[in-house]
């Protein structure tokens, strides 16, 4: 700041600029701006990974001051289908593959088609938009704890709907294997298809009108025109939306825990709900983290197209 | 000018009359669609609100009251008295803890973006494509390990549990360096002769001019903090310190049944952010719209 105060009295001249300017062109001060978020970084990112994997290879016990190692021990148990954390572990695992096969295609869907609904022009458009993507600034609690009354085994909404204006049995939802997933993928969709429906809502505006207009020209009707123009364009959107609801699939915890804590009988209980409940109920930590290593190996998959997603954006415009 | 003007005009006058004549079933349908549709969309929120207005037993009682017979505000009222738990305190905490957390975040990653989208220095790519990189590892991975750190710092049942592990969001450094990538350079070199340092260059140019791309990353964080739900479970249990979402999870696993409570706090609970999203709704659909979206 001094320097650039002495150097606006100063003559202007090369000679006199450029020791002016010395503290700022410093090597080091690029690194300084850097340096705040760089140790967060460390302490926050780069030490959990390490130590992480530390506690999966010890036996961790709170309550114990040593902490011996094992070595591998944890892993193994996985694979080993007498132990209840791999029964456990592979149900949680089988559920939440169920839950994202189900929800991706049908959260990608529904998406699309109100995107495609909602692109021209119609009246009260703006009101639409909002409605279906007002449910997503919810908390998943309190979409969960909503949902669990729609749902209710006697009265909620839907059995008050089955059982006055059907006239038929109510349907106890959450309580009942396979069909506890009505519930929760009901709730997930209406939760969170307000943001692909914006996303594709975005991309639809792109797409260049001359498109279509030289497909009315060629005579053709709205299934050739989506299933030529539309669909095609949208492929890079269609992957961003598949890789980022394929993730937020996998983490399914809110839902589960809320709308059917993971029952009847763990046959909704997510990999991310058991394992929270081996390190936060069992206390069992370290088997716990080996858990998180295994489910963060499959997710890899899904987080390293994300990574491939953004350094593209990150080199087109570098 | 008034030739092409009156050209302009009527030719979009006919294309429209035409659309309009050939569109017009077509659009009424889809109106249609679009109304059954906003229904079934609006039909949980109705139930929550006819069920928080109605007396205990009205809400169990068959058959079904489809509109409130005897509408009170008693729910209310018990939730907002209630001994097991402050919900107006829970927000105020989610409040105060999203605030910070998205003032230093925004913060940090703009200090962290800058020069790595405007400054030349050795390792500069390295360094982007580190934090880059962090994206990859999922969350859960740190879930543990962090919660045994904040053991350790004696920060369970503490704010600074709440804001300090996620502050150096990948993120947020992406979405600026973007941002900050595209700003001319021209607005720079002429600062730099009126010899401003690079911090001036930083809060008097960059920072002025990157408005939107901040706002957004703001929204994102913020929301991001608010509706964090995982994390403060496990790391904050007691009751005067729980955030918003959590606490209304205890509200439900202590009036399992009483639906016409449960629906009075959750209606408390989505109260704040209705009304934070009809006034960032632009930021939030704009910045929606330009992550990871280009070819």
């Amino acid at each position: 700041m001094r320097g650039v105060a002495s150097m606006s009295v100063t003559t202007p001249t090369g000679a006199a600029r450029r020791p002016a300017r010395l503290g700022d062109a410093h090597p080091l001060v690029p690194y300084l701006y850097i340096l705040p978020f760089a140790l967060f970084f460390l302490v926050f990112v780069v030490y959990p990974v390490g130590f992480g994997f530390y506690v999966s290879l010890h036996r961790f016990d709170l309550l114990s001051d040593t902490q011996p190692f094992v070595g591998l021990e944890f892993y193994r148990n996985l694979f080993d289908m007498s132990t209840p954390q791999a029964q456990f572990f592979w149900n949680a695992m089988k559920n939440t593959a169920i839950f994202t096969v189900i929800s991706v295609p049908l959260l990608i869907a529904t998406a699309l088609g109100l995107a495609l609904l909602l692109n021209r022009p119609i009246f009260g458009r703006a009101f639409f938009r909002a409605v279906f993507f007002l449910p997503g600034v919810l908390t998943v609690s309190v979409m969960g704890i909503l949902w669990r009354w729609m749902f209710d085994n006697q009265i909620g909404l839907v059995n008050a709907i089955q059982t006055e204006l059907l006239g038929g049995q109510p349907i106890p939802f959450l309580s009942t294997e396979n069909i506890a997933w009505i519930p929760i993928i009901v709730g997930t969709v209406w939760w969170t298809i307000g943001f692909n429906m914006t996303l594709y809502l975005a991309a639809l505006g792109n797409i260049s009108q001359s498109y279509y207009e030289a497909a009315d020209i060629d005579g053709a009707t709205a299934w050739p025109k989506f299933r030529f123009i539309t669909w095609p364009l949208l492929a890079p959107v269609t992957l961003f939306v598949f890789v980022t609801t394929v993730l937020a699939s996998f983490q399914l915890f809110g839902q589960s825990l809320v709308i059917t804590a993971g029952g009847p009988n763990r046959t909704t209980q997510s990999a991310i709900l058991y394992i929270t409940e081996e390190a936060f109920s069992n206390n069992q930590f370290s088997s716990a983290t080996a858990m998180s290593f295994m489910f963060g190996l499959v997710m890899l998959i899904f987080t390293y197209l994300q990574f491939r997603i953004m350094a593209r954006d990150a080199r087109g415009e570098a | 000018m008034a030739i092409p003007a009156g050209r302009a005009d009527s030719a979009p006058i006919a294309r429209t009359k035409e659309e309009r004549r050939r569109f017009l079933p077509n659009d009424f349908w889809r109106f249609v669609l679009l109304c059954v549709l906003s229904v079934i969309f609006l039909a949980p929120m109705y139930w929550m609100i006819i069920t928080a207005l109605k007396p205990e037993n009205d809400v169990i009682s068959t058959p079904t009251q489809w509109f409130p017979a005897r509408p009170t505000l008693d729910n209310f009222r018990e939730v907002l008295t209630s001994p097991d738990g402050n919900i107006l305190r829970w927000m105020w905490n989610s409040f105060f803890v999203a605030t910070v957390f998205t003032v230093l975040h925004v913060l940090l990653c703009a200090l962290t973006a800058y020069p790595l989208a405007r400054m030349k220095f050795p390792g500069r790519d390295l360094i982007f494509w580190i934090i880059l990189g962090s994206m990859m590892i999922p969350w859960v991975v740190t879930l543990i390990p962090t919660y045994l750190m904040m053991l350790k710092f004696d920060w369970i049942n503490s704010f600074h549990a709440l804001i300090w592990p996620g502050i150096a969001g990948a993120f947020g450094v992406f979405l600026l360096r973007q941002f900050f990538i595209s700003l001319p350079k021209e607005l720079e070199e002429a600062a730099r002769l009126d010899g401003a340092n690079s911090f001036q260059v930083l809060y008097k140019i960059i920072l002025p001019l990157s408005v939107p791309a901040l706002v957004t990353l703001a929204v994102f964080a913020f929301m991001g903090s608010w509706n964090n739900f995982i994390w403060p479970f496990y790391v904050v249990t007691d009751i005067d310190k729980l955030t918003l979402p959590v606490g209304v999870t205890t509200f439900s696993q202590r009036y399992v049944t009483e639906y016409g409570k449960l629906m009075a706090s959750t209606a408390i609970a989505s109260i704040p952010v209705l009304v934070a999203y009809l006034f960032a709704q632009r930021y939030l659909i704009a910045g929606l719209a330009t992550t990871g979206m280009k070819e």
